[in-house]
């Protein structure tokens, strides 16, 4: 090792404890970015190992029904390689005494022979017997149900049936149930038939031949097929071709990583500016000896290449440290992601190109950050190094803000001390604002986030004035309706609408297929407006149009341009903003062709509600199906308000509501509670929560580790004025003060300043993430608690990373502490 | 000749308005010789030594030392320059502190590539065999007393075999057996042909130089 080497060593040896402290700081950057890659490293490859392998359908062909005919149909079409036939029902299902949950049952007809979006048998029985349903593994929780148990499961036509727990399955294709909030069973054809459904199947999966990752080849194998099967005379109602290879949290995943990332980046980020604090006090307080070193031969680019070692030690504890965490920390966040997607880990191994780019990154970022305050540091002469006294302070005095700041009187002299101290290292005070505030601006933003989240969601279901939605399927008569309703204690009030599909037919659209999706909360149980359970896997173009009772008591659109309906209109429509964004070209005034079933139509627009996280929906007066479609007197979807809008009042309501509905010969899909409804949103809402506060708490953490280092830094260079205090008379205590008020000024700082920033930045982050996760912008709103909170956080923060140096600065013994130069 | 100052000048600004450290000297020096300048605090002598070292630029004149412009050349060639032609030993010793003795000293081989890796420890070690420190070599500085600090920051400046050696105040910091000691140092290097050149308040130092330079107020004056 050369002797510039071991300088570097020794240097930082002897400055161990400051530089462990930055090392510590840029470790969490780099343990959250490492940690952020390894889990896409690792999901990439799992969820290719898992979601892949269940060979997920190349595309669903929902047909009227799919027989041993359409099987051999689509068998023989030279585009696919295998065709499986099935069917999702909805209904709901009970397991003692827990609530009423939302089922979604898969009809598989062979399970020995499932070769199509498989399904992984984990426990009990299988294949699942006449009367017996196998539960999906995550479902459990909230069927609240286990292997052995009878389960109550009521159907769309209103029958109920008990159905024993038989097994369990993994089905990897399928959103965590949690979130979700749905029951997935697995069924056979004979116990679809207990349930009084008929015995058939009505979804056709395939999976293609050739590039099954190619979807305009899979689009044209699908076109193809439907075609062949209509020229058959079967009915394809609809076809879904999902991203091919595609898990369908794959997009929320990675926002999620990329947050997380950016995350770790901007810790980094932070964390460099400790580096420039710790070498720029590290070169000031050896300009005598860069001084000499000159006077001896060194040159600039070998003095600069000393204290460039020193960051690239830095980078290289820094890395070693995060290493061991993120590995940890990759574990926690696959195991969480991998329940978040539904699948299983088999192996967390890294690749080593994560590491490789993790070490590169964390040895390059102290070496960028140094660059700077080396570059400065180095280019001194050796002249003005030597004729440095030192560390001892310069400058200050000089400037408006130093007089300003003399000027300011009142306070106790130690204050004034303190306070005017802060100011000396101009530089370094910026850098630690900045820390401090961005981790205030972080905590604030995420209490704003989650406060204009709730205030958003509150708007959307406050224009919703019911309290339960009741799918019908089909058209039954308002009155028989309002008989069943009637007769149930419990209700204020009901509405019969008409809900249908729509597709968009104005020119400029790109057409049916190609026009993009929204996912709503991941197209799932949703809180549509219309209700539609049926919709739940989401198809293409089509978006829900709803035909609303006139002058509605029970919907109060949040019209954000233009108007609401009226009771006179007949051919206007209200446009919520999900379907303006997927449809920009839909503007207040314009009119647009729909087609809704076989028949075509004119509408106005007439107005934009605003509607966040719901997918898209065409608000219509229902007179147009009246006067159309000859449904006078008739609805297919029914909402209630009720007395009380608690979970056991609408329970209660259900129960008793089930009875009157059957008296009047009325069959239901499906129920939807507004209480149901916000259930996935409080969990998505949640989940970003969390996520916000854990990124305050770490930034907090890198800002503390700065105002510590920028505190051991102001005590060592003012070791000597801590002595002249201590000569004239000053206590311990009154030295340790002094650099614990210094450090609560500087808190103070950060604390104001991220709170000015907060409002506009922490709206901007709120609209960014609910865009991501939800295609939709927020209500914001400001919660007050941020500031309180974090201004007693900074507080406490600033006392206590000022603890240790202000103990030190108090116990030096005054004779060494005029002698330190 | 091996120095030469002529009509060498420098005024620095500061924030009181300009001041004049040197006014117009004209010095010359030979190899070998031993010179002290001598003055009160103040006089310009540590100015007059940082010109000739290359250390601070003159604001006018020439400083030549070895046939070598010093004004003419950049810091990094300076650097360069000083590392082989010129050693330097201050009052304060100025040695590294997180080096070890025969680090320091092996400090400017390191840096000027002057001799082969292999060979700098044991050179650095005859330095110091030399200045009486050998036994010293592996301790940190601050194990040192002042003298041995001193000596070993002349075993440093001596690292390169330069041709000029010029120490500021070498003997300021120290009791007076071990100034004796440092200035015989000193003393046998310019008889083994090194220019040797001091800034010094010792008045008891005739035996030991060639030649008293005094200046006063910026100016030669004898």
């Amino acid at each position: 090792m050369t002797t510039p080497w071991r300088k570097v060593v020794r240097d930082f040896w002897q400055e161990r404890t400051r530089s462990l402290l930055v090392a510590l700081a840029m470790a969490l950057g780099i343990a959250a970015f490492s940690a952020v890659l390894s889990t896409y490293a690792i999901l990439n490859r799992e969820l290719n190992q898992g979601y892949l392998a269940t060979n997920p359908a190349s595309a669903t062909l929902r047909m009227d029904k799919v027989d041993e005919e359409v099987l051999k149909l689509a068998a023989g079409d030279l585009g696919v390689a295998v065709a499986e036939a099935r069917r999702v029902v909805s209904g709901r299902i009970k397991a003692g005494p827990a609530q009423w949950r939302t089922l979604m049952l898969f009809v598989v007809k062979d399970y020995k022979d499932i070769r199509v979006s498989t399904i992984i048998h984990e426990a009990g029985a299988w294949p699942p017997g006449p009367g017996e349903i196998l539960i999906e593994r995550d479902a459990f929780q909230v069927a609240k149900a286990t292997i052995g148990d009878t389960v109550t499961v009521r159907m769309p036509n209103g029958e109920f049936q008990t159905l024993r727990v038989t097994g369990r399955v993994h089905d990897v294709g399928q959103a965590q149930a949690r979130m979700e909030n749905i029951v997935y069973g697995y069924i056979t054809l004979d116990t679809l038939a207990l349930l009084g459904e008929a015995p058939h199947l009505n979804q056709l999966k395939i999976l293609v031949k050739g590039d099954a990752l190619d979807k305009a080849h899979i689009e044209d194998v699908v076109d193809g097929l439907k075609k062949s099967l209509e020229a058959s005379g079967h009915i394809v109602r609809s076809v879904d071709v999902p991203d091919p290879g595609k898990h369908p949290h794959a997009d929320l995943m990675g926002m999620l990583l990329l947050a997380i990332s950016s995350f770790g980046l901007l810790v980094l980020a932070l964390s460099g500016v400790l580096v420039v604090n710790l070498l720029t006090a590290l070169m000031a307080s050896q300009v005598r000896q860069i001084g000499m070193m000159k006077a001896i031969g060194g040159t600039r680019g070998q003095i600069a290449r000393i204290y460039l070692g020193q960051a690239f030690l830095l980078g290289l504890a820094a890395v070693a440290i995060a290493l061991p965490f993120s590995v940890l920390g990759a574990r926690a966040l696959c195991q969480y992601l991998a329940v978040f997607l539904n699948f299983d880990m088999t192996s967390f191994a890294v690749p080593p190109w994560v590491y490789a780019l993790v070490a590169l990154v964390g040895l390059i970022a102290p070496l960028l950050a140094a660059a700077y305050p080396v570059a400065k540091g180095s280019a001194i002469t050796v002249w003005a190094a030597l004729s440095d006294y030192g560390v001892t302070d310069r400058g200050f005095g000089a400037g408006r803000l130093d007089r300003a700041l003399a000027s300011v009187g009142g306070l106790a002299r130690p204050i004034l001390l303190a306070i005017r101290n802060s100011f000396r290292r101009r530089s370094r005070l910026a850098f630690t604002v900045l820390t401090l505030s961005v981790a205030g601006l972080f905590f604030m933003s995420a209490l704003n986030v989650r406060a204009s989240m709730i205030n958003t969601i509150d708007q959307l279901f406050a224009s919703k004035k019911f309290d339960l939605s009741i799918n019908l399927g089909t058209m039954y008569s308002v009155d028989q309706l309002q008989r069943a309703i009637s007769r149930t204690p419990g209700a204020s009030g009901f509405e019969g609408w008409i809900a249908t599909d729509g597709v968009l037919l104005t020119p400029g659209t790109d057409g049916p297929r190609a026009a993009p999706a929204s996912p709503g909360l991941h197209g799932g149980s949703g809180a549509g407006a219309a209700g539609h359970a049926g919709d739940a896997a989401g198809v293409g173009s089509r978006f829900a149009v709803l035909g609303v009772q006139s002058a509605t008591r029970l919907l109060k659109l949040d019209i954000g341009e233009g108007r609401d309906l009226q009771p006179d209109d007949v051919d206007s429509l209200v446009a919520n903003t999900a379907l303006v964004t997927r449809y920009p070209q839909i503007r207040v005034g314009d009119t647009i062709a729909l087609r809704m079933g076989p028949s075509e139509s004119t509408w106005h627009v007439v107005g934009i509600a605003r509607e966040a996280f719901s997918p898209p929906v065409a608000y219509v007066p229902r007179a147009y199906f009246e006067r159309a479609g000859g449904h006078v007197g008739m609805t297919n979807t029914v909402r209630v308000a009720l007395r009380g809008s608690d979970a056991e009042s609408i329970d209660r309501f259900r129960e008793a509501l089930d009875p009157n509905l059957e008296a009047e010969g009325i069959k239901a899909l499906s129920t939807t509670s507004k209480t149901e409804s916000r259930y996935g949103f409080d969990q998505h809402m949640l989940m970003i929560y969390i996520f916000l506060v854990v990124m305050s708490v770490i930034i907090g953490a890198v800002g503390g580790l700065g105002l510590m280092t920028t505190m051991s830094l102001n005590v060592l260079e003012r070791r000597r004025e801590m002595g002249v205090l201590r000569a004239i008379g000053a206590s311990s205590r009154t030295v340790w003060l002094i650099v614990v008020i210094e450090a609560l000024a500087i808190g103070l700082m950060s604390f104001l300043i991220a709170t000015a920033v907060s409002v506009p930045v922490s709206g901007a982050l709120g609209d960014f993430v609910a865009q991501a996760m939800f295609r939709s912008g927020l209500s914001f709103l400001f919660d007050p608690n941020g500031p309180l909170i974090w201004f007693a956080v900074s507080l406490i923060l600033s006392a206590f990373a000022s603890f240790v140096p202000a103990w030190n600065a108090s116990r030096a013994p005054v004779r060494e502490a005029l002698g330190f130069e | 000749m091996l120095i030469q100052l002529r009509g060498l000048t420098k005024t620095y600004e500061t924030p009181a308005g300009a001041f004049t450290a040197l006014r117009g000297v004209d010095l010359t020096i030979d190899s070998g010789e031993f010179v002290a300048i001598v003055g009160k605090s103040g006089s310009g002598k540590s100015t007059l030594l940082n010109m000739v070292g290359g250390i601070d630029r003159p604001t006018a004149g020439s400083v030549s030392v070895g046939g070598t412009t010093i004004e003419e050349m950049s810091e990094n060639q300076l650097a360069l320059w000083r590392g082989r032609h010129v050693g330097l030993v201050f009052q304060f010793f100025q040695l590294l502190p997180t080096l070890t003795v025969a680090e320091n000293v092996m400090l400017p081989m390191d840096f000027c590539g002057t001799f082969p890796p292999a060979e700098r420890r044991n050179r650095a070690i005859r330095l110091l065999e030399r200045v009486g420190v050998a036994d010293q070599a592996n301790k940190l500085p601050s194990a040192l007393s002042g003298g041995q600090q001193q000596r070993t920051a002349i075993a440093r400046a001596l690292a390169n075999e330069p041709p000029v050696i010029l120490a500021d105040e070498p003997t300021g910091n120290l009791d007076s057996g071990t100034a004796r000691d440092v200035l015989d140092l000193l003393r046998g290097m310019a008889s083994a042909g090194t220019t040797v050149v001091i800034a010094t308040h010792e008045r008891d130092i005739a035996s030991v130089i060639d030649r008293t330079v005094q200046i006063a107020d910026g100016v030669v004056v004898k």
